[in-house]
């Protein structure tokens, strides 16, 4: 009997780090999955708020995680840009016709009105780097086997200390993730509609996002006419592009 | 054979027996005489107190919230409190055309349009505020901003110009942010097509409402150039209807609702919240008046026991001398009554003297409050009421409540029989 119990506890010691080595490497399959060295696309924001619903249409590009840009194309925010820079968040309105940069308390407000804030937007680094994750499991996701991975962020100042991400067992794309306060409430949640095959990789083109603290609130992306790791110039990240 | 005749005191001299006896113990009516006025002094001004207070909430809800009449969507009212754009009164309608109907609505002095919004400033200092879109120049014509001095409010610089990418912001603002005119004011706000807008208007005035919500949180802007920047087509959010007469607006919120159709909420000033909860409560106020002067009537209870206690022989004798048992009564209840009339006639006086001070020089509530009271629809001071009805009824108020209460201990005197009454 002893020696049965001292088999399963060496097992389970050595489960651990075999546990948290899987954790690390479906995060960093995540990670690769979503990144790129640059991307260009065109992309739609369906945005639904107590029984209204708004479209938004945006062409976009990014280089690496640093630099990206938004220019939206639809009437009512025709001619509104962004650019990401130098990990800062600028933006050039019409209404204004000068740039302003958006910072401190603003980066947490809804973006164009829809379900993701500013800062959800400006992370410039990769998922393993913010959080340690722990890997929960695996349960099922709308019929496909997925793996529950928890993460609790390594530094206080993260702006979700915890999420929860459900990845797919054999595409190692992110199906579904919650994000959670520090007060254990839980913030938002993501749910991915469809990933395409691009360049060897899932990339989620299509998905949904719910800020669970804005009641009846839904935001669709979509993205069409994605092109990953095409070259693209500095002018396109330029100061001066975001005041024409 | 003639049945001989007793004449009898009238009701003059059994006053005039009351009013002496009252002074046979000075002292003994003298406090009951302060207790009375103590209690009609505080009634009358805790009265004046309270209708300057409900005066100036009605006022401010008048001014800066409902008009006389205010129409807003269901929709809008629904979520009131997120201050929605996407919701413009009569469909979209431009204002400039359905201003015109409005306007000849019978009964109607003025009719504006306005727009709030929230906005986030971009200082972290003072996050949020309230963007108040208004036609400056007609609002001015109606409204007296400054409840305190009268005035417009301004106290430094102007006013914003139609259609400019300027504003006007609080001196409460002003401070917390550091901002003085000639400042940009940058800021965002979201459309009624639900888009960030961003916005840096000039600040080109200060102003001084000596109401804390607006002082400290609004920014007042152009009404077409907000609209253009909501995307409201020149639509409005609300209108404020101010009426010839405001004690009759049923004619005019019948007329405004016809006009918009259906899905809107017409609601005249007295249906307001704080407007209908005060009114309300007014009887509770009565209730409180009531009791003080129950209390305070006790003295003079005591009194007429004491007195009655200390005739007794007295008492004895006037039976003997052939007055009724009612005229009996009538003697102490009239002395009675003298100390409550003359209690409350120095009460009143020393009330309407106190109220008539408190309504030329308001009471800052900033001292009391510390500038807290910002959740309450109230400028930050207030103007006791002084009028004759208040001072009239505190005084009648004050002899009725004391009459009542020692009508019970005069009768007392009825009760005594006058040959046991000269045996003691």
């Amino acid at each position: 009997m002893k020696r049965t119990i001292a088999a399963c506890a060496l097992a389970a010691l050595l489960a651990i780090p075999a546990l948290a080595q899987d954790a690390a490497a479906i995060l960093a399959h995540v990670d690769s999955n979503e990144g790129y060295s640059s991307i260009s696309y065109k992309g739609t924001m369906t945005i639904e708020y107590r029984g209204k619903r708004f479209v938004k249409t945006f062409e976009s590009v990014a280089r690496g995680r640093n630099e990206s840009w938004v220019e939206f194309t639809n009437p009512e925010d025709r001619g509104t840009r962004y650019l990401k820079r130098d990990g800062r968040l600028y933006v050039w309105s019409p209404d204004t016709e000068e740039v302003m940069l958006i910072s401190g308390h603003l980066l947490k407000e809804s973006m164009m009105g829809s379900d993701l804030s500013y800062e959800d937007t400006i992370d410039s680094e990769t998922l393993s780097a913010r959080y340690v994750p722990a890997l929960k499991g695996t349960e099922d996701v709308d019929g496909r086997k997925a793996y529950v991975l928890e993460l609790i962020a390594r530094k206080k100042t993260e702006s979700y200390p915890k999420q929860v991400l459900w990845v797919d067992a054999e595409t190692l794309s992110v199906l579904r993730f919650e994000l959670y306060a520090l007060s254990g409430a839980r913030l938002k949640d993501y749910r991915l509609v469809r990933s395409e095959l691009i360049g060897g990789r899932f990339f989620p083109v299509e998905f949904e996002m719910r800020d669970l603290l804005r009641k009846g609130s839904r935001t669709v992306f979509a993205m069409r006419e994605v092109q990953l790791d095409v070259p693209l110039p500095d002018s396109a990240f330029s100061m001066r592009r975001l005041e024409q | 054979m003639d049945r001989p005749t007793i004449r009898r005191g009238g009701f003059g001299a059994l006053l005039s027996i009351a009013y002496r006896n009252i002074w046979r113990n000075g002292r003994r009516t003298g406090f009951c005489v302060a207790a009375v006025a103590i209690a009609v002094f505080f009634n009358i001004f805790m009265q004046a107190w309270i209708e300057g207070m409900i005066g100036g909430i009605e006022e401010v809800v008048r001014t800066y919230d409902m008009g006389h009449v205010n129409a807003v969507t269901e929709a809008f009212d629904a979520e009131r409190e997120y201050l929605p754009v996407q919701f413009p009164l009569a469909g979209g309608r431009d204002w400039a055309s359905l201003a015109a109907e409005v306007r000849a609505l019978p009964g109607v002095r003025a009719a504006l349009p306005r727009i709030s919004a929230w906005a986030t400033l971009f200082d972290s200092s003072v996050k949020h505020a309230m963007l108040w879109g208004i036609d400056l120049e007609a609002e001015r014509k109606v409204n007296l901003f400054n409840l305190t001095r009268r005035d417009d409010g301004l106290v430094e610089g102007r006013w914003p110009r139609a259609g400019t990418n300027e504003c006007a912001i609080g001196t409460a603002l002003s401070l917390k942010g550091g901002y003085a005119a000639g400042d940009k004011l940058p800021l965002k706000t979201v459309s009624a097509q639900f888009s960030d807008k961003y916005w840096n208007p000039t600040i080109v005035g200060i102003f001084d409402f000596d109401y804390r919500r607006f002082d400290e949180g609004a920014v007042i802007v152009p009404f077409d150039r907000l609209g253009r920047l909501l995307a409201l087509d020149g639509a409005t959010q609300s209108v404020v209807m101010y009426a010839e007469d405001p004690a009759r607006v049923d004619g005019i919120k019948e007329g405004l609702s016809g006009l918009l159709g259906a899905g809107h909420v017409v609601r005249g000033w007295q249906e307001n919240y704080w407007v209908s909860m005060l009114r309300k409560s007014t009887f509770l106020y009565l209730v409180v008046f009531g009791v003080f002067q129950v209390v305070a009537s006790f003295l003079i209870i005591n009194t007429i026991l004491m007195v009655i206690h200390e005739r007794i022989k007295e008492i004895g004798m006037m039976g003997a001398l052939g007055m009724t048992r009612a005229e009996i009564v009538l003697v102490f209840f009239l002395e009675a009554i003298s100390l409550s009339v003359l209690g409350a006639a120095i009460g009143c006086a020393v009330g309407a003297a106190a109220t008539f001070v408190g309504s030329l020089f308001p009471v800052d509530l900033e001292l009391f409050s510390g500038g807290g009271m910002k959740d309450l629809p109230m400028s930050g001071t207030i103007f006791v009421k002084f009028t004759p009805g208040i001072i009239a009824g505190g005084f009648a108020f004050g002899v009725a409540v004391s009459a009542a209460c020692t009508l019970v201990p005069s009768l007392k005197s009825a009760f005594i029989r006058p040959v046991e009454a000269l045996r003691r």
